[in-house]
């Protein structure tokens, strides 16, 4: 069904247009990956602050204040790329296993992202103590990263569709 | 340049990533989570330089606290690019996109390279609660085109290279 849907839009304009004018797919590629080092560098400044590894001297709400909105942006900036790239092609994309896990790794990561601003819009005076970091708080952090870091690879493993099949 | 060039192919390493399917990719991975949280770093810096964002930081603290990270992450993204560059050294050193984009690396180091010995000295009187130097803000603006120029043609080799 979704090889179907693939080839059904493999075959509407927007596609067509893209695949026919080459530098498309590089570029907004480019743009994709810019989005990407700035939604990776916005989670792991958090990350990392959760963490108690680095920015120690801001608060844990003034972290979040300052990386959190790059995180969303730069998501709707991927989003946005992603998309056409999807449009373009589509085969290559939504049938491919690594774009679905990267799919599924992508919601967990808004998930845990938006639990952890809500943690931080509940507490303010707790996360701007030092030293009282609860354990629960850091393993979601670490998650949250490596989350990010796993969809950054599965996106990167697109692009290898023989070894898709063969390794995954 | 090609005993060089034929040289660094015909290393061990070199043999490996030709002849192992999973390592390329796998090499090619870690490259580019090193390469866009280099970027991405030293685009939290420029930002500040530029006073986009994270304002009411100083800037030395800032600095200190994510350029050490940017420079092991370069050491990684140098390592791996220096790992795929010797599995096919001869067909990158005459990749055009390639060459660009070492450009706009050695671009992005003289540009900080110049920032730190001359712009940076005055740091004490920009570093907070004022709007930086325009020299600052030069500096971080050029710092961001020339590593939006690495990332553009980085990813142009993909397109202009066939194995």
């Amino acid at each position: 069904m979704i090889a179907d849907f693939a080839i059904w839009m493999s075959r509407t304009g927007p596609s067509q247009t893209i695949q026919k004018i080459l530098w498309i797919i590089p570029t907004i590629q480019t743009i994709h990956i810019l989005a990407i080092a700035i939604v990776l560098s916005s989670a792991a400044m958090l990350e990392l602050r959760i963490m108690g590894w680095t920015g120690t001297r801001t608060t844990m709400s003034e972290t979040a204040q300052r990386y959190i909105p790059f995180v969303w942006g730069g998501l709707i900036v991927l989003a946005l790329s992603g998309s056409i790239l999807v449009i373009g092609e589509p085969e290559r994309e939504l049938t491919s296993i690594a774009f679905q896990i990267k799919m599924g790794l992508l919601l967990l990561a808004i998930a845990m992202t938006a639990a952890f601003q809500i943690m931080v819009r509940c507490g303010v005076d707790y996360w701007s103590a030092d030293g009282a970091r609860p354990l629960g708080a850091k393993l979601l952090g670490l998650l949250t990263l490596l989350t990010w870091f796993a969809i950054a690879v599965a996106g990167r493993w697109i692009a290898y569709v023989d070894l898709d099949k063969v390794t995954l | 340049m090609q005993p060089i060039l034929d040289w660094l192919e015909n290393l061990a390493l070199s043999r490996f990533i030709v002849d192992t399917p999973l390592a390329f990719p796998v090499i090619e991975c870690v490259h580019v989570l090193a390469i866009t949280l280099v970027v991405g770093s030293i685009v939290i810096v420029d930002l500040r330089l530029l006073g986009i964002a994270s304002s009411r930081r100083p800037v030395t603290e800032l600095a200190a606290e994510i350029l050490p990270w940017t420079w092991g992450l370069f050491c990684l993204a140098l390592l791996s690019g220096g790992m795929m560059f010797a599995s096919n050294a001869g067909t990158y050193f005459f990749n055009t996109a390639f060459r660009f984009k070492m450009l706009c690396l050695a671009l992005a180091g003289l540009n900080m390279l110049a920032f730190h010995l001359f712009t940076y000295r005055s740091v004490r009187n920009w570093d907070k609660d004022v709007p930086t130097v325009p020299a600052a803000k030069a500096a971080g603006a050029l710092s961001l085109s020339f590593w939006i120029g690495v990332v553009l043609f980085g990813r142009w080799i993909g397109f202009t290279i066939h194995n």
